[in-house]
């Protein structure tokens, strides 16, 4: 962080200084600023409602007014005939400011207009959810007359009305600040609500046909200053003067969002977004918001339990962890890890299999992935931070060009979309999105459809870096990306699913050098980078250091007082561990945070029924029915940690709430007691010692020895008559384990629904609104068809949406289906 | 059938049980053990205002081997604790606590590290009494309170069957911070309170 | 000593049991002390003692779940939850949109200061006079909303049932509603005719739902 900070004042351009006084007192501040905010700078605080420094100035609510005299032609100070509203009013040189404090006039005028504010606000504080953290009531207490003089009657709504299924709208609450329409607007780019009516009657309305349902709406529920926008799930749950606040960290994405943990007697009651302003400014998405029920559903794991006679029965931990070590200590084991764990855990899961099960066969990626995604990985991502010169959302702000490959930042990084969409407004950066079809994202971005099927991603990405003699280059689109990319400092964001398409992650570096920009990597899970950087993965070891190198091997070794030798030879990754279990190669595995079908592989449950299993979860999983020992650990909000988002920068979060359950690195240490190797992560403390030990490494392209095969030759499969080929992402709402619990949120989930262009529709001779059926290898579901311009014969669907479980063809790069019209007889 | 019907008029027959705790009831000794404000109203209680003695409970013994009841009366601070818990291993059995006023009771207002949180966490407590501090009626009632328990006590055998079906009972019983959030009290549902 | 008077003969005859003088002339005087618990002496008006839950003249709840009074104890010895009102559902316990599902107050920790009855903004925690609360073990101590609501006076029915036929939340505070309504009367009877404890049992319901 401070590096950046570095960066931009070294960077930045000498801004031009305004002097002024405020309230008698001088002040010089960047010329365009604020008087509201020049005023903050002294420690003056202005009443404001509809002012936010993350959206751009409206005057919409006039309790900012203070007392302006600025100097005519001759110099002399002259002030206005009216008191100015400060928050839309830019600073000038010999400006004098009066506030309330040292003008009477700007006083009056302040209680003037909260009196007119709260003419028609109910005062009904006591059962409002905002009543003690409430903007207008404390600014009512500082800024207001001590009684009422209206004596009519206030005019009221019938209330709530729902404007989505998780935002709640009191209208005679609103004090009409246009906080929410414009953050709607602006920073989400949904604007689906807006002032409607005028005068008295002026009210926060929705379209009829289009309701409220943005991934952003909570925000709008943290800034409105009033109680008119209130949360579903947290209405009448608590009031804010009793609950417990915790800063911590999101744990549903990479984007690394600071959030407020409040709880209440040992229960979550809500979350909220923490300025950061490095990371999530002061926004976040409604699943970091929201879905925070998953671990207090019932059924959650309070015990340690082994499986007797086909059932598991809760034992003592002495117990468990001594069936465990016995069923790991007969055979050859591996570790699988999901991307739910923070850095200390995996790195703890890692020096596990290395110390304690002597192999490198342990692998993060639960998820569809390949042995080229594993070397691009080894050799462009891990060790990569804002230090280190990596790709950070600061330089997303300024970036020219920004280009998107097997990445869909809104359904997958929430606030990697609201920077682009920032950039896009604010520095007018071009967004090029390589996808089957244009999104409604990319529409919000500005962005750009580079067309291309799934699995002909490295084909265009080639032809973008190439010498533009490729059959691409007839659209103006490429044209348009080509000449944007001749612009230094391009940047590339890749995401996870590039892993199966062959050669693209190469083909995605290539092209950021060729157009001498930078490569970021964007995972879709929080522990995915921190995995990374703490050695979760068959060919490395914590901080960069390879298994294939000697020098690294024995660092590590030295740093682990290792008494054996560590394993030399590179593991077997997640698909290949599946597939020994599944031939009994390898008998017994540690699972910690797997969804076994999110790894979309065939082998999956033979591998978990064969083998021996000791499951390290919070609740009943896909991986449960199949574990031998279940050892339950501690949830996100109950375990200290850190995450590395995807910038590579440490997101540590506390414990919010204060429990027995144990994180995943102590009980881990307890297992490899048992198994007689002590793996010292017992505390948090013990593992950051050692993490910190290893010195970071930059990212050093070509370290590891082969280059691996040249990428096969794209083969993009010929879809048959009757056939598509798919393409799907998750979307950022689906049936997802961590968002269990929560129906207000999933009630905002988009229904699913496959998307195909007008000529393929037309194949099929299907009209908007028809059912389709979409089936193949072994998967058949049925859902609405919705007719838009994209790649013709390819057909996108949500990947795990309700009642569109794609998963078992997710990890299959251009894989193709049947459609055929209507629902499934 | 039985013996009462051939006994002469003017006996009546009782259990050994039952003449003991009327005897126990009628000649309690308090300790005394004012720790804090509670004493005051405790001291009150005394006074022929409210006269203690016609309990009686004729004075307030100063030496705890001469004592029944130990009457802990206000916050006991972590380092008054041994002493209660000596003073009450002084007192000779059958012995009883009231544990007066919220601070004696689970450290009242005084949620802190210095006060014991319940001073059923030294010695076991026979009454709580809530108030802060409590009334002098309300300690007599909570003094008429134990000798309804002290009447209905068990001796020999049937005191140990008591205990142990008490704390089965216990072992049994929901722990508080499990307890629903509402439950019955059927003794005070629906009384009229204010008439 | 030179100036001790030579008392006359009676005065030497009763000076040995002069002292019983106080005594005896004490006799016949009216007896100071207070039969309790045979006669209760009536506590001053203002005593604080035990709470009580107020309820509207129609028998819903005046307490809205506010919290408040937990936020003005200074002993910590008051547990609120609001939840909704649900008139759909049947649940509706308090005039507005928001009641007290859970109401808790821990005689153990209450120091009856009075602050709970100054915070609460309308006006449904009173304090009554009644002081008799001893116990023999803590947990009883803990007081639910059932123990703490007041009684189904005359003209009440109790809740949940639905507010007064065209009134408002703000009718309820203005005193426009007296008694319960016929309306109401027919409701409760429909809707409770299996709860034979009574309506308030619906917590039960309501702890399911939530």
């Amino acid at each position: 962080m401070t590096v950046t900070s570095d960066k931009s004042s070294g960077e930045a351009p000498e801004v031009e200084m305004v002097a002024l006084t405020i309230d008698g007192l001088e002040v010089s501040v960047p010329k365009d600023t604020l008087v509201i905010r020049a005023a903050e700078q002294l420690g003056i605080q202005i009443p404001r409602f509809c002012d936010h420094p993350g959206l751009d100035p409206v005057g919409a609510c006039r309790q900012c007014l203070v007392e302006v005299a600025m100097p005519d032609r001759e110099g002399n100070v002259k002030p206005m005939p009216k008191p100015q509203a400060s928050c839309t009013m830019t600073v000038a040189p010999g400006m004098e400011v009066k506030t309330q404090l040292t003008s009477a006039v700007a006083d009056k005028a302040q209680q003037g207009v909260m009196e007119l504010l709260l003419v028609n606000h109910p005062l009904d504080c006591p059962v409002c959810d905002k009543g003690g953290e409430c903007p207008l009531q404390n600014q009512a207490m500082s800024n207001g007359r001590a009684s009422s003089r209206f004596e009519d009657v206030k005019r009221t709504y019938p209330k709530p009305i729902n404007i989505s299924s998780q935002v709640l709208l009191d209208r005679e609450r609103c004090i009409l600040c246009a906080r929410c329409t414009r953050f709607s607007d602006q920073v989400a780019g949904d604007p689906f609500i807006a002032l409607v009516e005028r005068g008295a009657l002026q009210q926060v309305g929705i379209y009829e046909e289009q309701p409220f349902e943005s991934y952003f709406s909570g925000n709008t529920v943290q800034i409105c200053p009033v109680g008119a926008l209130t949360g579903a799930a947290y209405r009448f749950r608590s009031r804010p003067f009793d609950l417990v606040s915790t800063a911590s960290v999101c744990e549903h994405c990479a984007s690394g969002c600071s959030l407020r943990v409040d709880h209440r007697r040992g229960k979550v009651m809500r979350r909220m977004a923490l300025a950061t302003p490095e990371v999530n400014e002061e926004w976040n998405c409604d699943k970091g918001r929201w879905a925070f029920t998953y671990p207090m559903l019932d059924d959650r794991f309070e015990l340690p339990m082994v499986r007797r006679d086909g059932e598991l029965v809760p034992v003592s931990w002495q117990e468990a962890l001594a069936v465990a070590a016995d069923g790991l200590r007969a055979t050859r084991s591996a570790v699988l890890v999901g991307g739910r764990v923070g850095r200390e855990d995996a790195y703890a899961y890692g020096k596990l299999a290395r110390l304690a099960l002597g192999t490198n066969d342990v692998d993060f990626r639960a998820r569809p992935h390949s042995a080229e995604e594993e070397r691009y990985l080894a050799e462009h991502v891990v060790g990569s931070t804002p230090e280190t010169g990596g790709v950070t959302y600061a330089d997303l702000d300024t970036a020219t060009t920004v280009v998107l490959v097997g990445f869909e930042p809104e359904e997958e990084s929430p606030i990697v979309f609201l920077r682009l969409r920032k950039a896009y407004r604010k520095a007018a950066t071009k967004v090029f999105s390589i996808a089957p079809l244009e999104t409604r994202g990319l529409d919000k971005l500005g962005g750009t459809l580079l067309p291309s099927a799934p699995g002909t991603e490295t084909e265009v990405l080639q032809a973008l870096a190439g010498d533009g003699t490729s059959e691409h280059m007839g659209s103006d689109a490429f044209a348009a990306a080509r000449t944007a990319l001749r612009d230094p400092g391009a940047i590339v964001l890749v995401g996870e699913r590039l892993a199966t398409v062959p050669g693209a992650l190469a083909a995605a570096a290539d092209l950021a050098r060729s157009a001498s920009g930078r490569v970021a990597w964007v995972p879709r899970r929080a522990g995915e980078r921190g995995a990374l950087d703490a050695g979760t993965l068959p060919s490395l070891l914590p901080g960069g250091r390879l298994v294939a190198d000697q020098a690294d091997r024995s660092e590590i070794a030295e740093l682990w007082q290792a008494e054996t030798e560590l394993p030399t030879t590179p593991g077997r990754d997640t698909a290949a561990i599946l597939e020994s279990a599944s031939i009994g190669e390898i008998g017994g595995l540690v699972v910690g945070g797997v969804d076994v079908d999110d790894i979309g592989h065939a082998d999956g449950h033979e591998a978990l029924r064969r083998a021996f299993v000791v499951s390290l979860d919070l609740r009943e999983s896909t991986v449960t029915p199949f574990a031998d020992v279940v050892l339950p650990v501690a949830p996100h909000d109950e375990s200290e940690g850190s995450f590395l988002d995807w910038e590579g920068r440490p997101r540590p979060y506390r414990a919010a709430l204060d429990t027995t359950a144990m994180a995943d690195h102590r009980v881990l240490s307890m297992l490899a007691d048992e198994l007689g190797v002590f793996l010292g992560t017992r505390s948090l403390r013990e593992v950051r010692a050692e993490m910190d030990a290893l010195a970071p490494r930059a990212p050093q392209g070509g370290r590891t020895d082969d280059a691996g095969d040249p990428p096969s030759p794209v083969s993009v499969p010929s879809p048959g008559p009757g056939e598509m080929v798919l393409a799907t992402w998750r979307t950022l709402l689906d049936r997802g384990t961590m968002q269990d619990g929560e129906p207000f949120l999933a009630g905002t989930a988009k229904a699913p629904r496959a998307v195909m262009s007008p000529v393929s529709a037309e194949t099929l001779s299907i009209v908007p609104g028809d059912l389709v059926t979409v089936s193949g290898g072994g998967v058949r579901v049925t859902v609405p068809v919705h007719i838009q311009p994209m790649v013709d014969h390819v057909v996108w669907l949500p990947t795990n949406s309700e009642s569109c479980d794609l998963r078992a063809l997710a990890g299959q790069a251009g894989a193709v289906v049947t459609v055929t019209k209507g629902g499934a007889a | 059938m039985g013996l009462e019907e051939k006994l002469p008029a003017g006996i009546a027959l009782t259990t050994l049980e039952n003449v003991v705790g009327y005897m126990r009831k009628a000649s309690i000794w308090p300790a005394t053990f004012g720790l804090a404000c509670c004493a005051i109203e405790m001291m009150a209680v005394g006074t022929p205002y409210y006269d203690l003695a016609r309990f009686g409970m004729e004075r307030f013994a100063a030496t705890p081997r001469q004592a029944d009841l130990m009457i802990v009366a206000g916050r006991v601070s972590q380092k008054m604790a041994p002493v209660v818990r000596q003073v009450y291993d002084q007192m000779a059995n059958p012995k009883w606590v009231i544990s007066m006023g919220v601070c004696a009771s689970s450290g009242g207002m005084f949620n802190n590290y210095a006060i014991v949180q319940g001073v059923d966490h030294i010695i076991p407590v026979d009454i709580y009494l809530p108030g802060c501090p409590p009334r002098p009626e309300m300690l007599l009632n909570a003094i008429i309170e134990l000798h309804e328990q002290i009447q209905s006590s068990k001796l020999g055998v049937n005191r140990e069957a008591a205990a142990r079906a008490a704390e089965q009972a216990a072992l049994r019983a929901t722990p508080t911070e499990q307890m629903a959030p509402t439950h019955d009290h059927e003794s005070l549902v629906g009384r009229n309170l204010l008439a | 000593m030179a100036d001790e008077s030579k008392g006359g003969f009676f005065s030497d005859l009763f000076a040995p049991v002069a002292g019983f003088g106080v005594t005896f002339s004490t006799m016949f005087r009216k007896v100071a002390t207070q039969e309790y618990p045979e006669v209760k002496w009536p506590t001053q008006p203002r005593f604080h003692g035990r709470h009580q839950l107020n309820r509207h003249p129609d028998g819903l709840e005046k307490c809205v779940g506010c919290e408040l009074c937990a936020w003005a104890c200074p002993a910590d010895a008051i547990m609120v939850e609001g939840e909704s009102n649900d008139d759909e559902a049947g649940l509706r316990f308090s005039p507005g949109e928001r009641y007290g599902r859970i109401y808790q107050i821990n005689y153990l920790r209450c120091i009856f200061c009075g602050l709970c009855i100054e915070a609460c903004p309308t006006r449904a925690l009173t304090m009554t006079n009644e002081y008799e609360l001893a116990d023999n073990n803590r947990a009883d101590l803990i007081f639910t909303k059932e123990q703490l609501l007041a009684p189904v006076q005359q003209g009440m029915l109790p809740a949940p049932h639905p507010m007064v036929e065209g009134m408002e939340e703000r009718d309820y505070y203005q005193g426009k509603v007296t008694q319960a309504t016929p309306e109401q009367q027919a409701w409760v009877e429909h809707h409770h005719a299996d709860h034979a404890d009574g309506p308030a049992r619906n917590e039960d319901d309501v702890e399911a739902r939530s």
